[in-house]
């Protein structure tokens, strides 16, 4: 009997087995914390009461949102009356989403699209970090990219004309300054009109996670981006608390953050070309601080401006601050 | 000249014994916790964890603590390393748990989180051999709680 009995524990994986209910509550919360997607989570919920009771301990969500009404703002247009309504998880706000989530701290909004309607083939990239108000926030514009060509495609335009890697194809030359052209040839005013509409979807943004930041006492990190990868908003745990202490004011004009008083620096090159091959064409840079709180300087290596974006465009952050440096200035809005 | 390394040997709950460089063997908080308190026999047992576990930590331990090896190459070991059965992934975190290696058990558990994602109630409660121990007005509510979640 009793070798019968030790055979049967020697066997190291009898039948199927709930491998679950051996895992400590840490361990599976961890797991929890790695599936990120709320709408697994949700489900999760559901499974058994074990993981109906751990689900709402998770402290990392990620809430993916499809949009309701397809509007579409252009970049000429404003984003007055913007509205979490437009977004949802299927049918239900994203505020009713994370009600259950007592425990988050890193919480990932994604919307659906960027809500600046660009030309196709044309970048534009924005990340703002808030706080109450705009601590900073910056743009990266190019007209067109162009995407590095196989050596195959290289070789044969060599052949066919060796003349075309300089320069901006404007006949003028790359001496570091805005060209004339850029002024007069709409270059200038497309760049401004990027600018606003940025700053108005960041201030858009931050003025609907107002809700969410009240709710969530523990967040230390928020993050609100786009499927597109346009634009991001950023507010860390100082930042968070700066809000909660300090409620943020609103545009009059409509539902968004009022932005303050700006100080901006303008970089500008006909010609990028970067590291990989990849060329932007019409490449600006707006790095942007409100007027009050010069905390950070942009110094010639551009960390923080370099910082907001992944590669390749934090290499080309890099280099368009080493250009020539145009300040402008932009009253609150 | 005598080698400067040390070996320790390791005895898992099914009484096999595995002989591993120091250097490699701390890689486990737990047993790294062990030689600074100097607390180390000739054979450290590891009660929780069974031979065939053992043998695939090691086999991580050692190619994680390769030298000069490359991210790409260590990512498409890792991929390989999880794609094995449920009992042997959760013997691994059980193992890695106990052991403390937190990188090890991130990797893992994120390879549980990936069999989890997008899947009903009913497929992870079947992938996984989960009794449903809800009644079923308690499933109901929870259902109706959760409603975002199901559509």
């Amino acid at each position: 009997m009793g070798s019968s009995k030790s055979d049967l524990r020697s066997t190291i994986y009898p039948e199927p087995v709930d491998h679950f209910n051996q895992l400590p509550d840490p361990v599976l919360l961890l797991i929890f914390n790695k599936i990120g997607d709320v709408k697994t989570l949700g489900r999760c919920c559901g499974v058994c009461r074990r993981f109906h009771s751990l689900v709402p301990q998770v402290d990392n969500v990620v809430v993916r949102l499809i949009s309701i009404s397809s509007r579409r703002c252009t970049a000429s247009s404003s984003l007055v009356d913007d509205d979490f309504e437009k977004y949802s998880v299927t049918h239900h706000s994203p505020t009713q989403v994370l009600k259950n989530f007592d425990e988050i701290k890193l919480l990932r909004i994604e919307l659906p699209s960027g809500e600046l309607g660009i030309d196709e083939g044309a970048l534009l990239k924005w990340r703002a970090d808030f706080g109450s108000t705009l601590d900073n926030c910056v743009i990266l514009g190019a007209s067109s990219v162009i995407q590095p060509v196989s050596i195959d495609d290289l070789v044969e335009e060599q052949c066919g004309n060796g003349s075309n890697s300089l320069g901006d194809g404007n006949g003028e030359t790359d001496n570091g300054s805005i060209p004339e052209s850029f002024y007069t040839n709409g270059g200038l005013k497309l760049r401004v009109v990027w600018t606003i509409s940025s700053l108005i979807a960041a201030s858009a943004r931050h003025y609907l996670l107002q809700p969410i930041i009240a709710e969530h006492k523990k967040l230390a990190s928020l993050v609100l981006t786009d499927v597109d990868g346009q634009g991001v908003l950023c507010m860390n745990r100082e930042q968070l608390e700066e809000l909660r202490v300090k409620p943020l004011s609103a545009s009059s004009a409509s539902k968004r953050t009022m932005v303050p008083a700006l100080n901006m620096r303008l970089w500008y090159a006909p010609h990028l070309e970067l590291p990989d091959g990849t060329v932007l064409k019409g490449a600006t840079l707006v790095a942007i601080r409100p007027s009050e709180q010069p905390k950070r300087e942009v110094g010639p290596d551009g960390n923080w401006v370099a910082a907001a974006f992944e590669e390749p465009y934090g290499t080309a952050a890099r280099m368009l601050v080493k250009r020539r440096t145009y300040c402008l200035e932009m009253n609150s809005f | 000249m005598s080698s400067s390394t040390k070996f320790l040997t390791l005895k898992t709950n099914d009484k096999e014994e595995f002989v591993l460089d120091e250097a490699i063997a701390i890689r486990s908080q737990t047993i790294k916790n062990m030689v600074e308190d100097d607390c180390v026999s000739n054979v450290i047992p590891l009660p929780n964890v069974d031979s065939k576990t053992m043998i695939k930590v090691i086999e991580y331990w050692k190619k994680h603590s390769e030298e000069g090896i490359s991210k790409d190459k260590l990512m498409d070991f890792d991929k390989a390393f999880v794609k094995v059965d449920q009992s042997i992934l959760y013997a691994l975190i059980l193992a890695a748990n106990f052991l403390n290696d937190a990188e090890m058990l991130d990797m893992i558990c994120q390879e549980v989180a990936n069999r989890i994602k997008g899947k009903t109630p009913e497929e992870i409660r079947k992938e996984f051999n989960i009794e449903n121990d809800f009644t079923p007005e308690e499933e109901e509510e929870i259902r109706n709680e959760n409603v975002w979640a199901f559509e």
